[in-house]
């Protein structure tokens, strides 16, 4: 985001401010963001339905050391988180806030083992050509995971094409001023609940990202099969 | 950072422009389009003899550094008329949901691939069935992956009670949601995403809205069946929470856009009253009666509603006197007008840019109660708004043009689908 793009009236300036300050910091994603406390009690797991939005496919993607890995790959019993990143993303509350939120989730769930095993987090890239299997390792050292959290690439841009298409996850591929390539996409920031049949029973932005909402999610999922 | 601005940043801060300028009142989850908007995209309901007589949606120029400025630049017929009146866009701003009030059909168009030539992509023609018996798709309202929709009606007996329906972007009917008893009736709904709050409005039945307006008014029996209550949700879950007693069909729904600016507006059509809900302490939340807009007693009919996004003005459109006020909103507990004027013989619907510079406004309500003859203008008229007066800068004659009666407003952008990507027709 160029700081171009900070001019408006008070409260934008405010709020640019406060994004560009960020982003650079976070563009490697070494330092995330602080995800802010809820402003109200979430409803307590089982109290609320979460219907099937939509079913996805299985894809086969490259984790560590580039060995073949399904997407979600899902066990009976087992939900999966899938969100999509990339490492250049220098939008704060975008990728990497949904690194934090991910990364509270899995030391929530680390702290639950019987609920761990039924949980894959699976975070994949947008940005195959850019984010190397050994890039998606170096994000996985630095995330530290204490749970399954596993950090996918593709191995063609036509690959991970089709994978965002069957998540309905948009993202463009943006132009610089010259007309070249730019690293930047433009995406929506969401992440997906999917239960063990590979149904969509949520889908998350900005505002309901967070790992108290994932986790009663993933519970009342759990407590509906 | 505040959690309301960590939304707002998320929508704003994807790609690089130089101005905000998306219409406010959106769905939190919607992304902006940021610099001038190059369109003004218009579902239209048609008449009879005009034109091809079908509902479209029409495409105007919008971007006083295009060569289609102040001009039509292309319109999409759905074929047949089915009381075009709202729609929204999808959670990726690529799709254009567009309901009919009459007969419940969705029109979905492609906005994405052309942004000048929107495209009719998928047509749901069993929202009644789908959905139990809903009647009436009326706000679109984006969620992640979903689109929510209120009905106005439903099939067994055509009055007010109705429900909230969820479809999937891929056109998937999801789950219905009935508004609970004593607040049965609805319109509009807006979600406060940083409070997991979710706030309903109420109309009324088709036996009602597909009325002659006049015959309407003179029912004392048929006038008693509108909405006069709000509903306060849980948002996450789904489950109400509070019902307010708002009297005389409170429409659209405005929820402050500021950090911590924990309130919401609406008006009554009937009582011609301005409203506030406002957060208590507690948590819980209170409905206050705030001003009168224009003479109560004239029954100006308040239809639209649009707030600035630093929260400072609410435009206020009432559909028989033609007028649009100006709401000073700053103190937002003592509202006052602070400007007047008339926009035509009737006016509806107001939407403004992001920066609130730009202001548009279109003329029809509904078929049966659009004026007659010389009152029955219909348009789509541009200004400009400098925070003390309105300046004309276009307008569409919609009657003219061979259109139709234009309705809700959505703002279209060319740079904002340019790009290579996975969805079909982004390269």
């Amino acid at each position: 985001m160029s700081r171009a793009a900070c001019a408006g009236g008070a409260a934008a300036s405010l709020l640019c401010a406060l994004i560009y300050t960020g982003a650079l910091a976070h563009e490697t994603h070494e330092e995330l963001p602080e995800p802010t406390p809820l402003l109200y009690e979430p409803p307590a797991p089982g109290s609320y339905e979460l219907p099937t939005i939509d079913r996805v496919e299985e894809h086969v993607l490259l984790g560590e050391g580039g060995a073949a890995v399904s997407l979600p790959g899902l066990q009976q019993g087992q939900v999966a988180i899938v969100s999509f990143v990339y490492r250049s993303c220098a939008d704060a509350q975008g990728c990497p806030l949904a690194l934090a939120v991910l990364r509270r989730l899995d030391r929530a769930l680390a702290r639950e083992p019987a609920l761990a095993a039924r949980v894959r987090l699976l975070t994949v890239s947008f940005d195959p050509e850019r984010d190397t299997p050994e890039r998606m390792s170096e994000l996985r050292r630095l995330m530290q995971p204490k749970s399954d959290w596993q950090f996918l690439t593709a191995p063609s841009k036509e690959v991970i094409w089709k994978v965002l298409r069957d998540y309905g996850q948009d993202a463009l591929r943006l132009a610089t001023a010259d007309g070249k390539e730019s690293p930047t996409l433009r995406h929506v920031l969401k992440v997906f609940l999917l239960d063990e049949d590979r149904a969509v029973r949520n889908v998350y932005s900005a505002g309901f990202l967070n790992e108290r909402i994932l986790l009663n999610d993933i519970q009342t999922v759990r407590a509906a099969r | 950072m505040q959690r309301s601005l960590r939304i707002l940043a998320a929508v704003l801060v994807l790609g690089a422009a130089q101005v905000r300028a998306d219409e406010t009142c959106q769905s939190p989850y919607l992304p902006k389009v940021t610099g001038q908007e190059d369109f003004v995209y218009v579902w239209t309901l048609g008449i009879a003899g005009l034109g091809d007589g079908s509902d479209k949606l029409v495409t105007i120029g919008a971007n006083p550094n295009r060569p289609d400025y102040g001009e039509v630049v292309s319109s999409v017929s759905v074929g047949g008329r089915h009381e075009a009146h709202h729609g929204g866009l999808s959670d990726d701003r690529r799709f254009f949901w567009l309901g009919g009030l009459d007969d419940s059909m969705i029109f979905v168009f492609d906005i994405a691939t052309d942004p000048i030539r929107p495209r009719l992509v998928r047509t749901i023609d069993n929202f009644e069935e789908a959905s139990g018996g809903v009647v009436g798709p009326h706000t679109f309202y984006a969620l992640p992956g979903r689109m929510l929709i209120t009905g106005l009606s439903n099939t067994a007996d055509r009055g007010g009670r109705t429900a909230l329906v969820e479809y999937s972007n891929e056109g998937r009917y999801i789950r219905t949601i009935w508004l609970p008893l004593g607040a049965e009736y609805g319109y509009d709904v807006r979600i406060n995403a940083n409070l997991n709050r979710m706030l309903t409005s109420s109309f009324t039945g088709h036996e009602n809205y597909m009325r002659k307006l006049g015959d309407l008014l003179g029912d004392a029996e048929a006038m008693k069946r509108f909405g006069n209550t709000m509903v306060l949700w849980d948002f996450h879950a789904r489950q109400p929470l509070q019902r307010f007693e708002v009297p005389g069909a409170p429409l659209e729904i405005r929820w402050a856009l500021q950090p911590r600016h924990y309130y919401a507006f609406t008006s009554t059509a009937l009582t011609s009253k301005l409203w506030g809900i406002f957060r208590r302490d507690d948590g819980s939340f209170e409905a206050l009666e705030l001003a009168d807009i224009g003479d109560p007693s004239k029954t100006p009919l308040p239809v639209d509603i649009s707030l600035s996004a630093d929260d400072r003005f609410l435009f206020v459109d009432s559909f028989l006197d033609g007028m649009v006020r100006v709401f000073d909103v700053s103190n937002p507990r003592k509202p006052h007008v602070i400007y007047e004027r008339k926009i035509g013989t009737q006016v509806n619907m107001v939407s403004q840019s992001w920066d609130g510079k730009r202001i548009y406004f279109t003329s029809s309500l509904l078929a049966n109660w659009d004026g007659t003859g010389g009152e029955d203008e219909q348009y789509l008229r541009a200004f400009t708004w400098d925070e003390k007066e309105l300046t004309p800068t276009f307008e569409i004659d919609f009657r003219s043009e061979q259109l139709g009666r234009p309705h809700l407003m959505r703002f279209g952008q060319l740079e904002f689908h340019r790009g290579a990507g996975p969805q079909a027709g982004a390269e």
